[in-house]
């Protein structure tokens, strides 16, 4: 008799324990939902769904708005494909992209180690702020302004005649957009170069020097690879950007500075009004995206993952 | 507005049509969400009318005060608060006024359903034909448009919308050269760009613009610079390779702030930005070429979704009228198709020839008009052109 009300209540408990351990699980499963659900909603309607668009625009060969549907089919990627035209018009587009990304590393490392482990702490953030300065003024301004840098008469060749030095012919050349390019990232690659080097564990660098390491062997062996990850990183993001910017090639680089993104442009807001092909050039543009960010965040996690 | 500075609001005011460079790049962010918005609508033509239709009365729901506001959707250089105020004083009708810095930019903002507002656009030519053909214009009752007998005869009837049934012409001017005659002297056609080509290498440029660059060889040639024969099209684009180790850049409006303080000796320029820039170096000088160039007409045109035509009819009278004209065009420098107009004009304006270029130059000028589907070949050798 004494056992009787546990049992009774164990038997009338289990029901509810049961829809308490249901209502538990549903809550993990409805939480991050909700968290979720505002970045999902934004992904879904401004980038999977637009981007499916272009893929169904990138199958119409040579689509025209306002012309008659043509039927699906790969034209559009056949024609970029079998016309060298477009396709050096690809290659020279990632050679700005790399080029401006290398510039990018090579400035702007020294500048995020200095900032990180050698400037006064109380230096840190004002330099960061101003290294974030020019970002607030619109990226097309800041080229229009390397015109009037760059120009025969402008800003550096006169400073370079004032010195005695021969005028350098700049603007309008390939150099300017890779010059154009690097300035406008620098910043990211920065910021981002400085996030990882912060973390640096400094009793490595002092173990190192303490085994006889010389500082070149602590920058290669210590240094480089324990911020691996913020160099992917950083170069990914440089990468990517200079891939896709085409108002640094069309104002800075002359004559010859087509390049994919500005294509994609002339497509679809130029005299050809090719959105078909415009569409495929842009979904080739993706995928090339698409496939570095796969490829370079494996390289750098599994390089972070052994080496760190 | 001073003369010299910061480049984008010095330009504002004098913007010229459909050939700023500046703005076209900076809302070509805003362009590319409105082209992802475009796919839906275009990507199923035949869903097309009853878009229209729910834009229609999305926009009338928009304007609830509804008879009373006109919204125009305009170049930059094309009007100012005193021609608008102007306008409201005398019909009691608002208006609203966007701009836009290409034809295509307003020809994609219109079929992506966006520009369900607008009663008034200002096509270019070659764009105004195209609109027709698309049936995107209304067609004009000329009971409403007395004064359109004012034309110039030229433009009674152009070539781009015969007997203006769907526009009126509203501002033209020419593509030509400007130079550095205090280094070059007169300069007189194309030719001379690639008769002196090593004195002027790196220090000219071309327009950023497809048909107006393949315009000039194909004009050299004695060709329409609106050809759609394939043969023809690859020996003007082979003469601008020639031309092409050169050149500076191919810009549409870089060119200025290297040719005024005399990086660049001559530049393809449109005749209001050439005058614009002449403006401020008096060595500076335009020409229209001897061989022909390029007219070009900017018309005004009611869109067949148009929410308040009435009050459209009501601002192409008040443009077609001579006396609010003449006032208006001489402040905004721009060259009028209407001989009322024309005559009510200062002599000194009327006789500026870079404005109103003489009778037998402007007769070898052509306007450019659609080439079809030789866009696409256009196209290509123009990249070709650009990435070599």
């Amino acid at each position: 008799m004494a056992t009787s009300p546990p049992i009774a209540s164990r038997e009338t408990a289990s029901p509810a324990s049961v829809f308490q351990r249901l209502k538990q699980r549903a809550t993990k499963l409805v939480e991050p939902l909700v968290l979720l659900l505002p970045a999902g909603v934004w992904l879904l309607l401004l980038l999977v769904i637009p981007t499916l668009m272009i893929l169904q625009l990138s199958l119409l060969p040579d689509f025209k708005p306002g012309n008659p549907l043509p039927s699906y089919g790969l034209g559009n990627y056949l024609k970029i494909l079998q016309d060298d035209v477009y396709l050096r018009v690809i290659f020279r587009s990632f050679i700005f992209a790399i080029a401006s990304t290398l510039l990018c590393l090579v400035l702007g490392f020294p500048v995020a180690y200095w900032i990180a482990l050698m400037a006064p702490q109380r230096w840190r953030n004002l330099l960061l702020l101003a290294f974030v300065l020019p970002l607030w003024t619109s990226s097309l301004l800041r080229s229009y302004a390397w015109i009037t840098i760059l120009r025969p008469t402008g800003v550096l060749n006169t400073f370079l005649n004032s010195v005695g030095l021969p005028s350098l012919q700049i603007l309008n050349t390939q150099s300017a957009v890779v010059l154009g390019l690097a300035y406008n990232f620098l910043p990211y690659m920065v910021l981002i170069l400085y996030a990882s080097l912060e973390k640096l564990d400094r009793r490595l660098l002092e173990a190192a020097a303490d085994l006889g390491a010389p500082p070149t062997q602590v920058f290669a062996k210590i240094t480089v690879p324990q911020s691996l990850p913020g160099i992917a990183a950083g170069c990914l993001l440089v990468f990517i950007t200079s891939l896709g910017d085409f108002v640094v090639p069309e104002l800075l680089g002359g004559a010859s500075s087509m390049t994919m993104a500005r294509l994609v442009y002339n497509q679809f807001l130029g005299a050809a009004r090719n959105w078909g092909f415009g569409s495929g050039l842009s979904m080739l543009l993706i995928l090339a995206v698409s496939l570095t960010i796969a490829l370079l965040l494996k390289y750098g996690d599994r390089k972070a993952d052994t080496l760190v | 507005m001073s003369k010299r500075g910061f480049y984008p609001p010095r330009r504002f005011p004098r913007m010229s049509p459909g050939r700023r460079r500046f703005l076209q790049l900076s809302t070509a962010a805003m362009a590319g969400a409105v082209l992802t918005n475009c796919a839906g609508n275009i990507a199923q033509n035949d869903a097309d009318s009853t878009d229209t239709e729910a834009e229609a009365t999305a926009s009338n729901e928009g304007s609830a005060s509804g008879d009373d506001t006109l919204h125009i959707y305009s170049w930059s250089s094309y009007f100012d608060d005193d021609m608008i105020a102007g306008f409201e004083e005398a019909t009691g009708i608002r208006v609203v006024a966007d701009i836009y810095d290409s034809n295509e930019t307003m020809l994609a903002r219109l079929q992506a359903g966006g520009g369900g507002q607008y009663s008034i656009i200002y096509p270019s030519d070659y764009m105004i034909e195209q609109m027709i053909e698309m049936d995107m214009l209304l067609e004009l009752d000329h009971d409403e448009l007395p004064d359109l007998a004012d034309l110039i005869e030229q433009w009674q009837s152009p070539p781009y919308d015969p007997g203006n049934d769907y526009s009126i012409p509203y501002s033209w001017g020419t593509t030509g050269l400007i130079y550095n005659v205090a280094e070059l002297g007169e300069v007189e056609d194309w030719e001379y760009l690639w008769e002196n080509q090593e004195e002027l290498t790196r220090r000219m440029t071309l327009l950023n613009d497809v048909r107006e660059v393949a315009g000039i060889t194909l004009k050299m040639l004695g060709y329409s610079n609106s050809t759609e024969d394939a043969a023809e099209v690859e020996e003007a684009f082979a003469m601008l390779e020639e031309l092409k180790p050169a050149l500076s850049a191919f810009t549409t409006d870089g060119w200025r702030d290297q040719i005024v303080p005399g990086d660049l000796l001559i530049a393809h320029a449109y005749s209001v930005d050439a005058l614009d820039a002449i403006a401020e170096n008096d060595d500076l000088e335009y020409v229209v070429p001897s061989s022909g160039a390029t007219v070009w007409t900017d018309g005004i045109a009611i869109p067949t979704t148009a929410p308040n035509v009435e009050a459209a009819y009501a601002w192409m009278n008040y443009v077609l009228n001579p006396e609010s004209a003449a006032e208006v065009m001489s402040r905004l420098q721009l060259a009028t198709p209407n001989k009322l107009t024309l005559d009510s004009l200062d002599s000194e304006l009327k006789a500026d020839t870079r404005l109103f270029p003489p009778e037998e130059v402007l007769a070898k000028c052509e306007a450019l008009a659609p080439v079809g589907d030789a866009i696409d070949l256009y196209d290509r050798l123009w990249t070709q052109l650009t990435s070599t």
